[in-house]
């Protein structure tokens, strides 16, 4: 770890080794074993795989200083912060990173009382909504992509952008600042974000007559291929997911239509306005008229989709019953979770099934490759709504610690990745790469990463109306074209304020 | 309003002025005060706020304090929304459903456990389980058990020939809200079972046995002496059960969601859905609204079925 926290205190004079770096990294430069170079700049034009692989551990970062920039060591004060921490059943390597954040940023800002708060993923919304409306908010908060949107609109978040806690917006993904950026101010800075890949059973593949190291190309693949699946094997090729309010189902439908030249507003543009439907498009109909004949025609993915989320896909998979699915990274380690729990035949099989995992880019449309661009932010809310009053500076303080190169990387250890683009050049990248597999595949799809539509009416759009769109034309209720219309006519009602 | 009191017991009547019988009862009154004033804060504020954000549109861009009054806009749009009868011909056939055949089932099992056999004890105690299970583990037990792919239910009907692929239960619009319902029964029986068995406490065994020696058959015992002594009970017991599947959440919401294709939405889950998934909360709370009168109403029944008999009682 090269964290460097002065040993002396805040408030102390610096060796002059120590004070050399800090200059060094507060003027923008990293510093390299041995010497002080001029830091090169991440060229996203270039992402790939192997690009991932190549800058990873070129780079050097010291956290202490390059917050102290913004906010001095020896500060005093107080912050609050709400955030998702690991939950009981994540790796060990979560919580032990979760862990040292919090004592790393008390022994950097050792002034500063900290009151941090981990509230499980499903309550956090609510128990915001709720204590922002008694004033009882906390200074700093860290939401899923989608989430600061609504308190955005809602004028509870002040704005907050990465150089006010001493960072430039060049460092982080201009997809993860789209989804912090609200009627053109930016409200927050994103932590880490993550992109999805493509599982499938290589085993599967060639048991069914497909080239087992060869992942779909296209989603006209993925159709053509699960139902071969299916009629060979008789099992469920795809692992579509359409349960009704659901996160996980426009995570993995919304690729499917981006792909087809469809969206739901227009936020598949560089430049979206938000404002123009897009669900009733040609694209849009062509990908749910995919999934219709998965579902329906072709009857080559679970029956349960329509109740499933993706945690009901990892058992079948696990049980080589289920092909092909749209997953993070981290799913290969729950896999061998999965694998080491069973028992007999089953461990044969799971063992089998994790050998034969692979891992693909989510596979292209006639219009574009696209993932749903995912992560978290950080916020600070207006000091009105907090509980005790603001304290701006140690809220930066707590910022700058989150989103530095060394921390968002760490505390995105698993299943993400760093906010803070400088992460990647990082030695605990390097160590990622190198530990977590298929972990280039999934950030290589990083580029192809669209943010869900920023605005408060979003989390309604993809979580109700697009899987309801799904259903209807799944389950025969409506045509595909008459359910596409449906859905569009409902976002036309709810961004016309009806 | 005529003032009368009783003469044989000098007692305040029914009759008499509301105020002269509130001074009277003043004690009473005392004793249920606090429970009254933390009743006016947790039940009646609520609903008045209820009552008051259902007449507002709430955006889910603006804080509630911006909302902006549209009068009765929300009961508009739900009452012409298609959606809303769909939910609430659901909703009807859910409790009546449920209602009936759990009232149906409990009385059977409570007929059958009135009687003395060995092995009574054990069978009351494994037919009160679907009672005291968590509704939460009923409900994920009850998924895997219709699952459409890997269901123990689908896996058998397979085996055992009746069908040639695992049965769709959950995935269907047709089957969803009745196998749903199923699951409601089969939870909620049990609760029928317990208060037709105490109902059945109160039978007369003189008057049965009088019957029999007058050569009535068991089917004429039943409904010409049993029947008529568990009146009362067998009221409370519909209305409660009433009163619980109107209020049903658990159940659909965990395995269904009130899917697919709004197929098993009930009133709780819709409104649920409006309010946290939708952040609507001005049109939830006039959904709110309309599902409280309609609780009233039947709470309304609940408490003559209760209090029935209580009028000529002296107070």
């Amino acid at each position: 770890m090269t964290r460097r926290n002065d040993p002396k205190g805040p408030g102390k004079p610096l060796s002059a080794l120590s004070a050399a770096v800090r200059t060094a990294v507060m003027t923008g430069i990293a510093i390299s074993p041995g010497a002080a170079i001029a830091q090169e700049a991440i060229d996203l034009s270039k992402w790939s795989p192997e690009y991932v692989r190549a800058i990873a551990g070129t780079a050097k970062f010291d956290t202490a200083a390059e917050c102290a920039k913004t906010v001095p060591l020896d500060y005093t004060g107080r912050v609050s912060v709400w955030y998702t921490g690991p939950a009981d059943a994540e790796p060990e390597i979560t919580k032990k990173f979760d862990k040292e954040f919090w004592e790393a940023f008390q022994a950097t800002y050792p002034n500063i009382k900290l009151e941090a708060q981990s509230i499980v993923y499903n309550d956090l919304l609510d128990k915001l909504r709720t204590s922002l409306l008694g004033n009882a908010g906390p200074m700093v908060v860290r939401l899923q992509i989608l989430g600061g949107v609504e308190f955005a609109a809602k004028g509870y978040l002040e704005p907050l952008k990465p150089e006010d806690v001493g960072y430039t917006t060049a460092e982080f993904w201009p997809g993860a600042l789209k989804s912090v950026t609200y009627d053109g101010a930016t409200y927050g800075i994103p932590t880490n974000n993550e992109t999805m890949g493509f599982i499938y059973n290589a085993k599967i593949f060639a048991d069914a007559g497909l080239d087992p190291e060869k992942a779909p190309a296209t989603w006209d693949d993925v159709v053509a291929y699960s139902k071969q699946i299916k009629d060979k094997l008789g099992i469920a090729g795809y692992g579509l997911v359409a349960k009704q309010n659901a996160g996980n189902t426009p995570f993995r439908f919304m690729p499917q239509l981006w792909a087809y030249g469809g969206a739901a507003l227009d936020e598949n543009l560089d430049a979206p306005t938000l404002k123009s439907v897009g669900l009733n498009s040609p694209g849009s109909k062509a990908a749910l008229q995919a999934s219709y004949d998965m579902y329906v025609r072709d009857q080559s993915v679970p029956v349960s989709a329509l109740t499933n989320t993706q945690a009901e896909n990892q058992s079948p998979f696990i049980a080589g019953q289920l092909a092909m699915m749209i997953a993070h990274p981290a799913e290969y380690a729950k896999m061998v979770d999965l694998a080491g729990k069973a028992t007999g035949k089953d461990k044969e099989v799971a063992d089998e099934v994790v050998a034969n995992m692979r891992y693909g880019l989510i596979p292209a449309g006639p219009d574009r490759r696209a993932v749903v661009f995912g992560g978290s932010n950080i916020h600070i809310v207006k000091g009105e709504y907090v509980e005790g009053g603001m304290d701006e500076m140690a809220a930066k303080a707590l910022i700058c610690f989150w989103t530095s190169p060394e921390w968002s990387t760490k505390l995105a250890w698993v299943g993400s990745n760093p906010g803070n683009l400088r992460g990647f050049q990082t030695e605990w990248m390097k160590e990622r790469l190198d530990t977590i597999k298929f972990l280039d595949v999934t950030t290589s799809m990083l580029p192809s990463g669209i943010p869900f539509p920023a605005i408060a009416e979003a989390p309604e759009i993809m979580n109700i109306i697009i899987p309801d769109m799904l259903q209807n034309a799944l389950t025969g209720k409506m045509t595909v074209d008459e359910a596409a219309e449906d859905a569009a006519a409902k976002v036309e009602a709810l961004l016309s304020g009806l | 309003m005529a003032v009368t009191s009783d003469p044989a017991s000098g007692s305040l009547r029914r009759d008499d002025g509301l105020l002269r019988r509130i001074v009277a009862h003043r004690a009473d009154y005392a004793y249920v005060l606090p429970a009254l004033v933390v009743m006016m804060v947790v039940i009646a504020y609520p609903i008045w706020f209820t009552i008051d954000m259902s007449f507002y549109k709430t955006p889910a861009s603006l804080q509630l304090r911006d909302r902006t009054f549209v009068g009765w806009k929300n009961y508009e749009t739900i009452l012409t929304a298609p959606a809303f009868w769909s939910v609430t011909l659901n909703t009807v056939i859910w409790t009546l459903a449920s209602t009936f055949f759990a009232f149906l089932l409990g009385l059977g099992a409570a007929l059958s456990l009135h009687r003395e056999f060995a092995g009574r004890a054990v069978l009351r105690a494994i037919l009160l389980i679907p009672y005291v299970i968590s509704a939460v583990a009923a409900s994920y037990l009850w998924k895997w058990l219709y699952h459409s792919d890997f269901g123990v239910i689908g896996a058998l009907s397979v085996q055992w020939g009746f069908t040639d692929k695992p049965i769709n239960f959950l995935d269907n619009i047709h089957t969803a809200l009745p196998s749903l319902i199923v699951v409601n029964i089969w939870r909620e029986f049990s609760f029928a079972m317990i208060m037709l068995m105490a109902g059945l406490q109160t039978v007369p065994e003189q008057l049965l046995r009088a019957a029999q020696v007058d050569g009535a058959n068991a089917w004429q015992r039943f409904w010409h002496v049993t029947a008529p002594h568990l009146k009362g009970v067998s009221m409370v017991t519909v209305l409660l059960l009433m009163v619980a599947n109107f209020n049903s959440f658990i159940v659909p919401y965990l395995m269904t969601g009130g899917g697919p294709a709004g197929a098993s939405d009930i009133w709780i889950t819709h409104i649920y859905q409006i309010a946290f998934g939708r952040q609507n909360w001005g049109l939830a709370s006039a959904y709110s609204v309309i599902l409280f009168i309609v609780m009233m109403c039947l709470g309304y029944f609940y408490v003559q079925a209760l209090t029935r008999g209580d009028k000529g009682r002296p107070e």
